[in-house]
């Protein structure tokens, strides 16, 4: 018999996990020390292992809270940075060099210099707020500018508030870009925010719980930090996107 | 207040629209526009409204104006009602709204995104909004498009009984279907 329609794409999906979990399979076999690559199997043990523990919650809760922090910071920052510069050119010209500086160098070099001035508590706030802020900015000036200029005309003729032109001309003009580059800068402020705990090894983080599981050579609790990762990810991803159409509507 | 315009020059390129053109409409007048394509209608009703700076000549400042566009403008995805409201009021004002729209649209269309809407239900939410709107002076580029002529004689009334004695300047094609009504007509 043949799956429903509406199962079709469950099945394909269920298909695809399979497949790919076979290649890993695979791999780990090849390997055949799970010191180097851990199996499917061993990592859910590992996980399995880790979900019980305080630890595991309070480094999982510490990373959700300081990437999430950063990101929403770097997101109002960037809102508000990326208002004034398309109201105010001269905003714009002065910000300019420093997101371009921001933008171009390297996140390494923003986490040696963090962690020197403000040692690795805040670490990965500041990058993830770091990552999101200029992308956020970028696509807040690229927004507003794509608003209907014969709208606006409409709107200035009629003596239409500033207040209502922002939120019924501009708002909808921005929405688009917005989201669309939010659903990039979150995955990104997962992948710095990590890495940067990782260098850092913050005190109850999943970056320092990846650190020691490579100190002691444990591959399934790696990828099992990894896994949690990615959950988190997707998670707060669909979380945030979620809240933001629902605002933009 | 009287809308003047003295010594209007403006030329697209090389081509002048206008050299040297006065005009004078007195307050709470009703007038017509007329002229063939390109002659300047649009241009004239621009300058008019202060969105298009003439080469030369002077315009009367200080006016408010509404208008209908060449193209009706409305915000997308958003209802008659909401069109109305953006331009004047609030959400107590919504009852009124509908109450002065539906002398113009039937009254399931009030509530529903502009672009459900045929193109002469558009045309006609565009001429609600410049009525509905404070002005002074209300101008309305070519408000019959896409009107048939049932529908262009009860949306001429409904422009009539709803101007308030502002002054109203519009332009149009279709004056042989406006005859029987008080215009007073000018031709470029």
């Amino acid at each position: 018999m043949k799956p429903a329609k509406s199962m079709q794409p469950l099945v394909r999906g269920l298909l695809v996990a399979l497949f790919w979990l076979g290649v890993w399979q695979a791999l780990s076999m090849l390997a055949a020390k799970p010191v180097l690559f851990a199996s499917p199997l061993d990592t859910v043990k590992a996980l399995l292992r880790l979900l019980p523990t305080k630890d595991f919650w309070a480094a999982a809760a510490t990373s959700l809270g300081r990437i999430s922090l950063g990101f929403f910071l770097g997101l109002l920052i960037g809102l508000a940075l990326g208002i004034a510069a398309f109201r105010f050119s001269l905003v714009r010209t002065l910000l300019s060099p420093l997101l371009t500086l921001v933008k171009t160098v390297p996140v390494a070099s923003f986490i040696i210099l963090i962690l020197v001035w403000f040692g690795s508590g805040p670490l990965a706030v500041i990058v993830s707020l770091l990552i999101v802020l200029p992308q956020i900015y970028t696509s807040t000036l690229a927004g507003l500018g794509s608003a209907d200029r014969e709208l606006l005309e409409m709107a200035k003729l009629f003596r239409v508030s500033p207040g209502r032109t922002a939120w019924r001309i501009y708002r909808p003009a921005l929405s688009p870009y917005l989201l669309g580059t939010c659903a990039s800068a979150l995955g990104m402020s997962w992948k710095a925010g990590i890495a940067a705990e990782v260098i850092g090894t913050p005190l109850h983080s999943i970056g320092e719980q990846m650190y020691l599981s490579k100190i002691y050579m444990d591959t399934a609790e790696l990828f099992a930090w990894t896994a949690t990762v990615i959950l988190l990810s997707v998670g707060f991803e669909k979380l945030v996107l979620a809240l933001l159409r629902k605002a933009a509507k | 207040m009287d809308v003047q315009i003295r010594g209007l020059c403006h030329s697209f390129g090389e081509k002048q629209i206008f050299d040297r053109f006065d005009l004078t409409l007195p307050d709470g007048g009703l007038y017509g526009l007329t002229a063939p394509s390109g002659r300047g209608k649009t241009t004239l009703l621009r300058i008019i409204m202060g969105l298009l700076q003439p080469d030369a000549g002077a315009v009367t400042q200080g006016l408010q104006f509404s208008a209908v566009f060449q193209n009706d403008r409305l915000l997308p995805g958003r209802t008659p009602v909401e069109q109305l409201l953006f331009v004047r009021g609030g959400k107590r004002d919504r009852e009124d709204c509908r109450l002065f729209l539906s002398g113009i649209l039937p009254a399931d269309s009030l509530e529903q995104p502009v672009e459900e809407l045929s193109g002469g239900m558009q045309r006609r939410v565009a001429i609600a909004r410049a009525l509905w709107a404070d002005s002074d002076c209300v101008l309305m580029d070519e408000p019959f498009t896409g009107l048939d002529e049932d529908t262009l004689r009860h949306t001429a009334d409904f422009i009539l009984a709803n101007r308030q004695g502002r002054t109203l300047l519009l332009s149009t094609h279709q004056r042989e279907q406006l005859s029987e009504y008080p215009f007073e007509w000018l031709t470029l």
